[in-house]
């Protein structure tokens, strides 16, 4: 019953997500928020059963980009007839897909969430930061690319442009009985109409449960300890 | 005059010569206060090379002022200089400052130097940076020594211009300021000035004057108080030197290879084709590990607040207080003191400074 809703909800924010994605390159823009509307905070671990495989992706994309070109072709009535699709297109897929496998690598994120600011740390990544306190643009510039992130409703949407022009995005949801969150990750780029989108389901855990708690510290490195914190 | 009057009369005029030196000497040192510095932390979160770390500058903010104290001590220039928790009339000069950066390669701080006239002695920006031979710290090193040695010569420049008068009627003031603080009814007459216009001194109690030696006495049950904070200090320089010094010379080694790392990116050939996977890789590579290495510095000092934390934490009562209640605790010792005052003189006592949060239990204690 519950992984029945569950599906109907990742199925509903799946296809809202590509209906934007295809409605064209430049998303709605994350609003500006003084509270967090919802709690992402926790540790959580990649579900491989319920995410979606950046094959999976690319041959969604395949199919989606060959089927209006078949418009096109049937549209063209005694046109120029396109043999299929452009090499260039092709190819531009292809490297988003190959990208995509490095963007969505990281398997165990660490969600710390403050009244300000949300924090996702993901493994062998780096952490997607989200400041939405008082003063803050929520906007980190650099010469190496341009992040920026917001609340679009009850999702949380990291954005990177980086100098070549491939833009990253992730949106994150959270399902109602705050166990499972969705990641939805998109990549565009100027030389291919649409953007390679990958949906992750990620579920909580409990990163304690072998018994050993660490703790950063500066001249020991990584400390960890048997004992519970506090005691 | 017989030989023995004679050398009775050489020997009391060494004795004059050496009482007069050694009272000279001993005018000529003025008592210093270095106040807990600003850490100037802005409201608006800082990000990139120049973040800032506010715990750490909190923590800073009360390392720098015992740097500075050990040297201006080492120099022999000067009677007592003691690090305090807020500026108070009871020492002749009070030395201030904010830190504007902080971050293992540079240290700058803005200066502040007033004797107790309300002279201005300097007002300016000290800057220091290290080299990479100053890592790793040894001893009782520190990478930014010569900005205290440049600040403590500055200090003493001043101090040579002053006559032993000028020094002398620092010193008379400092006491009377004081001595207004504790009862403006008896002692405000004595001092002109204040406010904008420089502090002088209109006349001065006799010696034996009972009220002023109250004064002196109260004046001195402070200097106790303040050398008993002024050494909680020392404690926790010394405790926090070696994690301090660490994550200077990790934020020192990072902030160099991020800097040879923009470098290396901005002048690497782009003979990629555009929109290929190569460009988009290297772009997303170079974003990613420029991301990292700006987080592995928060990420250290998250590992220096857990080390020093607890011992600020541990020690609330006596060394956090330091830059936090202290303050307060402080206001309120000074406080009781008027009151003792006020009794013992029959004088209404001057209003103190309402302790701001004052924890009551630990200035009873006291």
């Amino acid at each position: 019953m519950y992984a029945l809703s569950w599906n109907r909800f990742r199925s509903a924010l799946l296809g809202g997500c590509l209906v934007l994605a295809a409605c064209g390159s430049s998303p709605p823009q994350p609003a500006r928020v003084s509270v967090a509307p919802v709690d992402f905070s926790g540790s959580w671990e990649l579900d491989f059963s319920q995410s979606d495989t950046v094959n999976d992706a690319y041959d969604h994309i395949m199919r989606d980009l060959q089927r209006q070109i078949r418009k096109q072709q049937e549209a063209s009535q005694g046109g120029v007839a396109v043999g299929g699709m452009a090499y260039g297109t092709a190819a531009g897929i292809y490297a988003l897909a190959r990208m995509a496998e490095i963007v969505t690598e990281p398997q165990l994120l660490d969600i710390k969430q403050t009244e300000r600011e949300v924090t996702v740390k993901r493994e062998g990544s780096f952490a997607l930061e989200c400041d939405f306190g008082p003063g803050s643009t929520g906007v980190v510039e650099s010469p190496f690319g341009r992040e920026a992130c917001g609340w679009l409703h009850d999702q949380l949407v990291y954005q990177l442009v980086l100098p070549d022009g491939l833009r990253i995005s992730h949106r994150l949801t959270v399902s109602p009985d705050g166990q499972r969150l969705q990641v939805v990750t998109q990549l565009s780029t100027r030389s291919v109409s649409q953007p390679l989108v990958v949906a992750q389901v990620f579920n909580r855990y409990d990163p304690n449960r072998t018994g050993i708690h660490c703790t950063q510290t500066l001249s020991k490195g990584r400390v960890c300890t048997t004992e519970k914190p506090g005691q | 005059m017989s030989r023995l009057s004679r050398l009775l009369l050489c020997c009391l005029a060494i004795a004059c010569l050496l009482q007069s030196a050694a009272l000279r000497a001993e005018q000529a040192y003025l008592d210093v206060g270095i106040v807990v510095f600003d850490p100037g932390v802005p409201e608006q979160d800082t990000a990139g090379a120049d973040k800032i770390f506010p715990n750490i500058r909190r923590a800073e903010a009360v390392y720098l002022p015992v740097e500075l104290r050990r040297v201006m001590e080492n120099s022999g220039d000067w009677g007592a200089v003691r690090v305090m928790p807020s500026a108070s009339d009871l020492v002749d000069l009070t030395v201030a400052a904010r830190i504007l950066e902080s971050n293992g390669q540079r240290l700058s701080l803005q200066v502040t130097a007033r004797d107790a006239t309300g002279q201005a002695w300097l007002d300016q920006a000290y800057t220091a940076a290290a080299a990479e031979a100053d890592y790793p710290v040894t001893g009782d090193g520190d990478p930014f020594r010569s900005l205290y040695t440049h600040l403590a010569d500055d200090l003493r420049t001043h101090l040579q211009a002053l006559s032993p008068k000028d020094l002398e009627r620092i010193r008379l003031v400092a006491r009377m300021r004081y001595a207004a603080g504790l009862s403006p009814e008896a002692f405000a007459g004595y001092l002109g000035g204040g406010g904008d216009a420089p502090y002088t001194l209109l006349r001065y109690p006799a010696p034996d004057d009972p009220m002023f030696e109250r004064v002196e006495r109260i004046r001195k049950q402070e200097y106790l108080f303040i050398d008993n904070v002024d050494e909680q200090y020392g404690r926790l320089h010394d405790n926090m030197a070696q994690t301090y010094n660490l994550w200077r010379q990790y934020r020192y080694e990072q902030a160099a290879y991020q800097a040879g790392y923009e470098q290396r990116a901005e002048s690497r050939e782009d003979n990629d084709r555009h929109g290929s996977f190569a460009a988009m890789l290297r772009d997303y590579s170079t974003y990613r590990s420029y991301r990292m290495q700006q987080q592995d510095v928060s990420e250290l000092a998250g590992g220096f607040n857990n080390e020093i934390g607890p011992t600020v934490v541990e020690t609330r009562g006596k060394v956090f207080r330091l830059s936090g209640s202290l303050d307060s605790r402080y206001r309120e010792w000074r406080g009781i003191l008027r009151q003792i005052f006020a009794l013992e003189s029959g004088l209404p006592a001057a209003p103190a400074a309402p302790p701001a949060g004052a924890d009551h239990s630990a200035a009873q204690s006291e």
